[in-house]
């Protein structure tokens, strides 16, 4: 109950935040150009860092360990392991879960974990983590004779948080050197930028056939009632307007 | 087998959602194009009702048409990309 308390806050901070922007930074001011840069740019760099976590990597290595390690996991890393519906460990914190080490040709090394995706995110709809754990193990090799493998996967090694990348495929290549066009991840990224594009047109569309025409309707009736106030405002500044200039007879006229 | 079931549940609210707003703009596209079709050249004597029977005959033949049609598409093919994937990854 407790972490919707805090996100219910957090939420708040960030409307407030934006609002007490908004006011302290008018339209049109420096630190509102300066504003929209930020958002678009912290906007651009979350995407890019969702989008660079979830799309497919590649990586050439040798699998030295495979291997099974009760782990737990807790609320600072669990977004990076298999939600527990997938079926591997289901409502528990702690649990079994595969991992594939390996090393590159520069003696680098990675770990990787094996776990399903199941239906669940990424949609990658890996429920084979058995199968591939015994392919892996079948690929594994020593320094003396080395099976290179390239290793499909997602995600981030991040020792702090204790997150590995998540292999979803291994194939036996024949060097290290080997390379792979990315295609899925060019097809993905086209796909989604042609869907961007898409969106946008659609709600130019929408504003340009649902909102344009309201708004001149709304113009207009607005219009109307400026020119009555023109027409009040106007009577008043000529009442005004005498008045003052009746007044400025009084004052001292500029010599010279 | 409830997370495939919940997949499919969001994965219909959501293309639901496409389809829909999907189905708005392309109707939308073909309303504006038949009113600038009767507006440049407007037959002679002919007011605002033939143009407007005009856009709701264009408009009848579009809900017939082929276009309306391969809207389906907007459930299809992710479906179809579902299978592929699943298949891709887990049997090969």
């Amino acid at each position: 109950m407790s972490s919707y308390l805090v996100w219910g806050l957090i939420l708040l901070f960030l409307i407030g935040g934006a609002l007490f922007l908004r006011y302290r930074y008018p339209a049109g001011s420096t630190g509102r150009r300066r504003m929209k840069w930020a958002f678009w740019a912290v906007v651009i760099l979350i995407v890019g860092l969702f989008l660079n976590y979830t799309l497919p990597s590649h990586d050439v290595v040798r699998i030295t360990n495979t291997y099974n390690r009760l782990t737990t996991v807790s609320w600072e890393n669990a977004w990076a392991y298999a939600s527990p519906d997938t079926g591997t460990g289901e409502g528990t914190q702690t649990r079994d879960i595969r991992f594939i080490e390996a090393v590159h040709d520069d003696d680098s090394v990675v770990v990787f974990r094996n776990e399903d995706t199941g239906w669940v995110w990424p949609p990658y709809f890996k429920y084979d983590s058995s199968n591939l754990h015994a392919e892996a193990s079948n690929l594994k090799s020593d320094k003396a004779a080395p099976q290179w493998v390239m290793v499909t996967y997602y995600g981030w090694r991040l020792p702090i948080l204790s997150i590995y990348p998540n292999a979803v495929k291994v194939r036996a290549v024949d060097s290290a050197d080997a390379t792979v066009l990315p295609w899925v991840n060019i097809l993905i990224l086209t796909a989604l930028a042609l869907l961007v594009l898409m969106l946008r047109r659609m709600w130019l569309q929408f504003r340009e056939r649902t909102i344009d025409p309201v708004v001149e309707d709304a113009d207009e009736f607005l219009e109307g009632i400026d020119a009555q106030a023109d027409a009040v405002r106007a009577q008043a500044r000529g009442m005004a307007g005498r008045f003052k200039a009746w007044l400025d007879t009084w004052r001292a006229k500029p010599k010279g | 087998m409830i997370a495939i079931l919940r997949l499919l549940v969001f994965a219909f609210i959501g293309l639901s959602v496409f389809y829909l707003l999907l189905g708005a703009y392309w109707r939308s596209l073909r309303r504006e194009s038949l009113e600038k079709q009767w507006d440049a050249a407007p037959p002679e004597g002919q007011g605002q009702t033939e143009r407007a029977a005009f856009i709701a005959k264009g408009m009848a033949a579009y809900e017939r048409g082929l276009k309306k049609k391969l809207l389906w598409l907007v459930y299809i093919i992710p479906m179809i990309l579902i299978v592929i994937i699943a298949y891709v990854q887990n049997y090969q």
